[in-house]
């Protein structure tokens, strides 16, 4: 599916097709429509310029439909090398300009960027459509793959044939011309639905403003009243009357956004003042208006539903889970049930431990859901005691970058050289070389670590170039994009160790792209099912919190001392600190998720709110916590590609804990041979075989839930 | 926390690793969760200009010793000749003073000890002087050794010592150069030292270049009217002007 989707976005334009053929000019300036001679084939960061992109679109998929058309005109009778590897080398200009665009509009963006970003999303997937159900592209792949067993394929062509193959089926190729218009009806009213979803929820979202004077602001830290000082200046300016711009002056505005709220919700003391943000952000989508999202919400669900079943599927659920490493909803219920019980236990003690400082303090009311973070806080301080600014000048940038660099050193041999004379995207994109331990090119990395405000909040891994042994050795160009705090002044950047862990968990990402080493680049790297790709990142993470790695690489950036052990003690002891809300919120949200995507075409669901509240109950939710989405703001599931998917985080954290637990039984977490079959199994392999597979070749047997409770502090070891 | 925090990255990657697939999706919950960006000239400049010196100071500890003495050798000549014109026009103020060797030597001598001495406190963070109180009066120290030019036919017994504590003004100046530039943690010193031959050698040379021009004509009768008191007018002129533009614009 995914080299469909890919092909897909690769795929649409001829109808837009301009019939004016743009100047030679432009297409000789143009840097995509060029070798690149850079070093590494790293793009021509320095050359390319806003006006290049949709050229380079345009021609891209022009060309990409005309390679497509050749293939299926092709009057050789079909064999994999005239099809699937002649489809695997397709696109490789929209591929170009589509790994620089898309990295580019989250890491270094601009509003032009933006504009054409929404100017792209349906030409690119109108384009993808045009070759997902391509039938003479179908009937090529159909007739190789009913033949498959006489042509001595390869493990990994057959893994290919048969994915791609799927993809096609799954977009419905198999069915009937009848069934087919009806496919095609419900997407595009699915597709109608999704975008109204997300288009409610974002009215929705900015709508709210919480518009305070200076006396509102008790408890409040300087750094976050100056925070929505800023907010209701830039509503000010952006007001077009007069009375609108009165309504701001000398304010102060806080919004649904997590980045606004959060601090408020954990500094206010003003309780009247959270109980009305928070209530605005979990009512979003729910409010009776015109952008109420509960019925958008329900039909997607039903449509959802119908068309699983046309395609012959029980329901949404188990269309989406064929093809992941939980097969069927059943798995996927027993996982989160198993993680349920023990959380919401935990959770019950976290808010009696609230509660208790609540009546310590002398106030007479019951902890609610708007008091979390407040009152969480204070449990954490008076707990752990752990001040996180003693932390952070044992963990300079630089400093975690060598402890990262040394651990997966000592795991595969790989070693880094910084290379000054490349160009990127932006100054503080530093470039790499990585090497593998007889000294030959692995590959390129690039890391982006600090936030500015053209960069998306968050922190993702991305490939510019991505790995294939199809027309010789092409190696990857990977990124890691992060939002630490920039540095001030001369003082190197110093992390949290929330940081270390966001550092170590993207370069186990990048480490999954430069590693791997598959012949077709549509299953290298992170190519894999959504509930696999994420255990190479975050199995990484557990070196990071070991005492003595921790130890070789957090050294204070001006004595060069190494981190004292007491505070290392108490910084993993703070790990398992409010795991029991954490986990409840997220795994809430999974099992709706699951509730909405396990309902058949018949159910008629007409009341969003009352699903949604006997789906909670069903599970015994409490009142102090909501779902970590609500169905009318679960834009995952409902405006995103998440849908039945929202469980993949814990799923892949089943496998991380109980990875590393393999390299703890042996009493040593470097154990070279676990160490090699982690990295010949999982990190080079990309999806050539079934994830499932992969995992228990390295481990020996298949995965294990207890390491996972053990870690969360849900086995009941934490204090 | 961990494991909100985990949540939230796996988000953000699953949607870059899905580039191929939903561009859109992605699109759609950043901006709905996080808000809009907004892009604010001055901020993403500052962002930008602050990023640069980052790049250019890992550049610079990666590189040999001698390399960066190189270096910083050549950024000090850059920051007389061409970059330093207000340096320039107050080391011409000085040659349009005397062309007796001696009253020349003790003026750029006094000069030279000057701001190499508050160009080494100021790098050090020992003295801290913000630019809007000191650029102004390195506009003034122009028109005043100008103005004297003008008025004194010869070279008076205190102008070294006028000259010093100028000097020290325009040491803080090249500080606050250096300091956008960036010294290497590694090697402070011997760059800071680097950079000052540098600002002396640039400064030998608009000595030099001066004196030729004005060498066939410096015996002249005329030597004072046309020359030394006109070039010194448009010096001190220049001068003012940076001040106003400096204070008030």
């Amino acid at each position: 599916m995914k080299k469909l989707l890919f092909l897909a976005t690769l795929v649409v334009i001829s109808s837009c097709k301009n019939e004016t053929k743009q100047p030679e000019m432009q297409t000789s300036e143009n840097p995509f429509f060029q070798e690149w001679n850079t070093p590494f084939e790293v793009p021509p960061f320095e050359d390319i310029k806003d006006e290049h992109y949709m050229p380079a679109f345009e021609k891209g998929m022009e060309e990409h439909l005309s390679e497509i058309d050749a293939i299926v005109n092709n009057t050789e009778a079909p064999t994999f090398k005239n099809t699937l590897e002649a489809l695997e080398k397709s696109g490789k200009l929209l591929n170009k300009v589509q790994s620089v665009f898309y990295n580019l509009t989250g890491s270094n963006t601009n509003p032009k960027l933006q504009e054409l970003q929404r100017d792209l999303s349906p030409l690119l997937s109108a384009h993808s459509d045009k070759i997902s159900l391509n039938e003479g592209l179908f009937k090529r792949i159909e007739t190789i793959y009913q033949e498959r067993e006489g042509l001595s394929l390869t493990e990994e062509q057959l893994k290919l044939l048969s994915d791609t193959r799927k993809g096609f089926v799954r977009s419905g190729a198999l069915l009937n011309a009848e069934q087919k218009a009806q496919i095609t009806k419900i997407n595009s009213e699915i597709s109608e639905l999704t975008t109204a979803f997300g288009q409610n929820l974002l009215a929705e979202t900015n709508g709210f403003e919480l518009i305070l004077d200076k006396a509102d602001l008790d408890g409040l830290s300087d750094g976050i009243i100056a925070a929505a000082a800023e907010t209701a200046a830039q509503k000010m300016e952006a007001a077009e009357s007069d009375e609108d711009k009165a309504k701001y002056k000398d304010k102060y505005v806080f919004t649904p956004h997590r980045s606004s709220m959060y601090p408020f919700l954990t500094e206010s003391n003003r309780r009247d003042l959270r109980e009305k943000l928070y209530k605005s952000y979990v009512m979003r989508g729910d409010n009776g208006n015109k952008t109420d999202n509960k019925e958008v919400a329900a039909k997607i669900a039903k449509l959802r539903a119908e068309r699983a079943q046309l395609m012959g599927y029980e329901t949404h659920a188990h269309f989406v889970l064929e093809e992941r490493m939980l097969k069927t909803p059943e798995e996927v219920y027993n996982l989160l049930m198993q993680l349920w019980k023990p959380a919401l236990e935990r959770a019950k003690v976290e808010v009696a431990d609230m509660q208790a400082i609540v009546d310590a303090e002398g106030h007479d009311f019951k902890i609610a859901a708007w008091d979390w973070w407040q009152y969480s806080e204070k449990v954490r301080k008076a707990r752990y005691n752990l001040d996180e600014a003693a932390l952070k000048p044992y963990l300079s940038l630089d400093n975690v970058l060598n402890g990262v660099f040394e651990t997966t050193n000592k795991l595969w041999g790989v070693t880094y050289t910084e290379l000054f004379d490349i160009n990127t995207y932006h100054p503080d994109a530093r470039v790499w070389e990585v090497k593998d331990k007889d000294g030959s090119h692995l590959g390129i990395f690039i890391g982006d670590y600090f936030s500015r405000s053209n960069k998306r909040g968050g922190a993702w891994m991305s490939s510019f170039k991505s790995q294939s042994n199809l027309e010789g050795k092409e190696r990857p160009v990977v990124v890691n994009v992060c939002n630490f705090p920039a540095p001030v002044g001369d003082d190197p950047a110093l992390l949290s160790f929330e940081n270390v862990t966001t550092l170590f968990h993207e370069f186990g990402h990048a480490m999954h792209g430069i590693l791997t080493n598959v012949t077709y680049s549509s299953m290298s790297g992170t190519s894999g099912p959504r509930d696999f790709t994420e255990f190479p990142a975050q199995i990484l993470e557990h070196w990071a919190s070991e005492p003595a790695i921790l130890k070789s690489f957090a050294k204070h950036y001006k004595t060069g001392e190494t981190m004292p052990d007491e505070l290392i003690e108490k910084l993993l002891k703070a790990s398992k600190f409010n795991q029991g809300f954490a986990n409840t919120e997220y795994l809430a949200a999974s099992l709706l998720d699951m509730d909405w995507h396990t309902l058949s075409a018949e159910d008629d669901i007409k009341d969003a709110d009352a699903f949604e509240k006997s789906s909670m109950e069903k599970i015994g939710l409490i009142e102090e916590i909501a779902p970590r989405y609500r169905s009318t703001y679960f834009s995952h599931i409902f405006a995103g590609g998440y849908a039945s998917g929202y469980y993949s985080y814990v799923h892949s954290a089943v496998l991380d804990s109980d990875g590393f637990e393999a390299f703890k039984e042996t009493g040593d977490v470097f154990n070279p041979e676990l160490a090699a079959k982690l990295r010949t199994h999982v990190y080079e392999k990309g999806s050539t075989e079934e994830a499932m597979d992969l995992y228990t070749q390295f481990r020996g047997r298949q995965p294990k839930i207890d390491a996972l409770l053990k870690v969360r502090g849900l086995d009941g070891s934490a204090e | 926390m961990r494991s909100i925090k985990i949540i939230f990255l796996l988000f953000f990657f699953l949607s870059s690793a899905q580039i191929f697939a939903h561009p859109e999706d992605e699109l759609i919950i950043r901006e709905i969760e996080e808000g809009q960006l907004s892009f604010q000239d001055d901020q993403m400049t500052a962002e930008y200009e602050a990023a640069l010196k980052r790049q250019r100071l890992r550049k610079l500890n990666a590189m040999s010793g001698s390399k960066q003495f190189f270096l910083f050798v050549k950024a000090g000549i850059e920051h007389i000749i061409p970059k330093g014109l207000d340096h320039i026009l107050f080391v011409l103020g000085l040659f349009f003073s005397s062309l007796v060797f001696m009253s020349l030597l003790k003026q750029v001598t006094a000069f030279t000890l000057a701001h190499t001495l508050t160009l080494a406190l100021a790098a050090l963070d020992i003295m801290q002087i913000p630019g809007q109180i000191v650029e102004p009066l390195i506009a003034l120290s122009i028109v005043w050794i100008a103005v004297e030019n003008c008025v004194f036919k010869k070279t008076n017994k205190w102008r070294p010592l006028v000259v010093f504590g100028f000097g020290l003004l325009h040491g803080l100046g090249f500080a606050s150069v250096l300091s956008d530039y960036g010294l290497p943690q590694g090697s402070f010193i011997p760059s800071l030292i680097a950079f000052n031959i540098g600002v002396e050698l640039g400064q030998l040379l608009v000595l030099i270049i001066a004196l030729a021009l004005v060498w066939f004509f410096r015996k002249k009768t005329w030597y004072r009217s046309y020359i030394q008191i006109p070039a010194s007018i448009i010096i001190a002129l220049f001068g003012l002007f940076w001040f106003i533009e400096r204070v008030f614009l």
